[in-house]
């Protein structure tokens, strides 16, 4: 019986496939991009080769909402009307899969675990990094035995190579998710005057320096390595109040030091002398604010650092974040996502472009979504960042007539849940009420503009939804399903121990 | 129930303070981008009455007659930084009447003279760079 049934429905595929190209449909463009895409899908080789090197890529907050509308904008930058648009890592030669992104205590995850599920292979807890279930929050007491082994570590037992980079401080969470282990995450550069069982996350990233675990480390908060009293090259402060002077003390360990594109272009990308750079006292400037003379792009920085680390015959493990995608987030600031979105897509595409699918592992990932949402019902093409056109009858593209809400305004496609854009506005008496105000294409589209929202909070926040993992290279195809983030490490383990 | 506030407000979103000069500029028109100082506009304007499009950063200190204009509404974020910090590009406002504070995150359009050079807040100890002087807004 089960054999009869194996048989008819082979049958029927069959039929199937014969008769596809005479369906009436068969002519539409739409048709063949089908059927062109599942014969990528069929040509799909898997690679179990063992992986020399590993790339993660991690844009911060950037889970499949966001991304949504980074792809939307990367599009019609490109004169496209958006929703048609393939982001470098979204073609078929990329496996994926959707990430749960919950800690250990938290439905609504922060990027320390998140980082650290990554890099350790097991969840964690809230504001924690590297640190097992058993550790808390902001208890010094509790780190000793909880340690854990992070992939740069064994890796570097591997004689690899390994290097951080981030648009955000090098100190925040999530590229010392690669290097550091720490009760707090905000102990960027102190730690409790009692605690002794750890050192701040700047000596930590020295510290792991020194130990040749890292070897390549850019990206923002200089003020962090800088003792207090002491300015930093741009003329700002410096916040260690252990006096130390970090920056000097990794240059006498034999590191090269830069701090903005003058010097990161004379860096020796030699692969054996330790690298530092350090672009800004604070976060490294949204890709919308930067300036090419003042501080390299996301991509600059991938690129130099894949020279670097490709000089050890051994292999290397990089960690890439784009940690603004978020900030700009919790801004409600879709327009600064959208670029640091696109900065993001081009270090993909940059580090894709400088290695070999033979022998190097690229995922893609996002630690966390936000609270973002979008409206409908908007035509096709609807700019990403603007008000929402109708859906028009004829052709594809929308109308030129607004959509308006019931109390009879326009309203932006983008929207988030909470943050500093609510329409509730806080009165004389404590209590919260208003309007949505009124709303322009200019202003919508504003570099500045913070879309609307709903509940009033000081910071927009992340949401506990998904996020996508997208990979190419030696075990990518392991990456499929619903996946726990923890996960994204085993594959990573996996591929750099094969056999 | 029509509070000073929404009085205030409403005397904001009249057209008679909107057209009494130009269309507002926005406050990242007054810099260059990070470290570079002011915009042409900034150096070209210095003591003339200028208008700026912003919002209210939450005052330092009641009764008083300044506040910082902020570019985007001053959003303290817990997982952006350890402690709250001031953007680079804000302007210090110094008004005529004791300022009746405006919700951080509601846009106003500030009106004054614009000046340049640091000085330091005899009250707050606040230092700017550029500041507006004999301010209105609403």
């Amino acid at each position: 019986m089960k054999l009869q049934l194996k048989i008819s429905a082979i049958a029927l595929c069959a039929a199937t496939a014969a008769h596809a190209q005479d369906l009436p449909q068969a002519g539409s463009p739409w048709f063949a991009a089908g059927q062109e895409a599942i014969q990528a899908l069929i040509d799909r080789q898997d690679n179990t080769n063992r992986a020399k090197n590993v790339i993660l890529l991690v844009s911060d907050g950037n889970g499949v909402g966001t991304n949504y509308a980074v792809r939307m904008f990367a599009g019609q930058q490109e004169g496209k009307l958006g929703e048609e648009h393939v982001m470098p890592y979204e073609t078929p030669d990329f496996h994926s899969a959707l990430v749960k992104t919950y800690n250990i205590n938290a439905q609504t995850p922060d990027s320390a675990p998140t980082a650290g599920a990554m890099n350790t292979g097991v969840k964690q807890r809230f504001n924690l990094i590297n640190l097992g279930g058993d550790a808390i929050h902001d208890d010094c007491s509790t780190v000793a035995g909880n340690e854990l082994t992070t992939f740069a570590e064994i890796v570097t037992g591997m004689e690899k190579s390994v290097g951080v980079i981030s648009t955000a401080r090098i100190t925040h969470a999530t590229p010392a998710g690669v290097y550091a282990k720490t009760a707090n995450r905000n102990w960027e550069d102190a730690v409790p005057d009692d605690c002794t069982a750890q050192k701040d996350i700047a000596a930590q990233l020295v510290d792991q320096m020194q130990a040749g675990v890292i070897d390549l480390a850019m990206g923002g908060g200089r003020r962090h390595f800088v003792p207090q009293g002491v300015q930093t090259d741009e003329g700002g402060n410096g916040r260690r109040a252990d006096g130390t002077n970090l920056i000097e003390m990794a240059q006498g360990l034999g590191a090269q030091y830069a701090w903005n594109t003058a010097t990161f272009g004379e860096l020796a990308l030699d692969g054996e002398t330790p690298v530092l750079g350090l672009f800004n006292d604070s976060h490294m400037e949204y890709e919308a604010d930067r300036a090419e003379d003042d501080e390299p792009s996301l991509a600059d920085m991938t690129r130099a650092a894949i020279e670097y680390l490709s000089q050890n015959e051994n292999g290397y493990y990089l960690e890439i974040e784009a940690g603004r995608v978020d900030h700009a987030n919790h801004a409600g600031n879709a327009a600064r996502v959208m670029r640091d979105g696109v900065a993001f897509a081009e270090a993909v595409a940059m580090a894709d472009e400088l290695t070999d699918d033979a022998d190097t592992l690229i995922i893609v990932t996002a630690d966390h979504e936000h609270a973002i949402a979008f409206n409908g019902y908007c035509g096709r093409g609807t700019p990403i960042l603007g008000l929402c056109y109708d859906i028009a009858q004829i052709g594809d593209k929308h109308s030129d007539e607004l959509v308006l809400a019931d109390d009879g305004k326009p309203y932006t496609v983008i929207g988030y849940l909470n943050g500093t854009g609510s329409v509730l506005v806080e009165q004389e008496d404590g209590t919260y009420s208003g309007a949505r105000p009124d709303v322009t294409q200019d202003d919508a589209t504003d570099l500045d503009y913070v879309q609307q929202a709903l509940i009033p909070k000081s910071s927009e926040t992340h949401s506990g939804e998904d996020v996508a993992v997208y990979a190419k290279g030696p075990w990518a195809h392991l990456f499929d399903g619903t996946i726990e983030q923890n996960v994204i490490f085993h594959v990573m383990h996996h591929a750099v121990n094969a056999e | 129930m029509l509070t000073r506030r929404s009085a205030l407000l409403g005397a904001l979103a009249a057209p008679t303070i909107l057209t009494a000069a130009e269309q507002p500029i926005k406050l990242r028109e007054l810099y260059q981008r990070k470290g570079r100082g002011m915009s042409e506009f900034a150096e070209a304007n210095v003591g003339r009455r200028i208008e700026v499009e912003g919002f209210m950063a939450p005052p330092l200190k009641a009764e008083s007659r300044f506040f910082v204009l902020t570019k985007m509404p001053m959003a303290v974020c817990p997982f952006c930084e350890t402690a709250a910090e001031w953007p680079d590009d804000i302007l210090a406002v110094y008004t005529k009447r004791v300022v009746d504070v405006i919700p951080f995150n509601v846009k106003i359009v500030t009106s004054g003279v614009l000046e340049l050079g640091e000085y330091r807040d005899p009250d707050t100890g606040f230092v700017s760079l550029v500041r507006l002087t004999e301010a209105r807004y609403g």
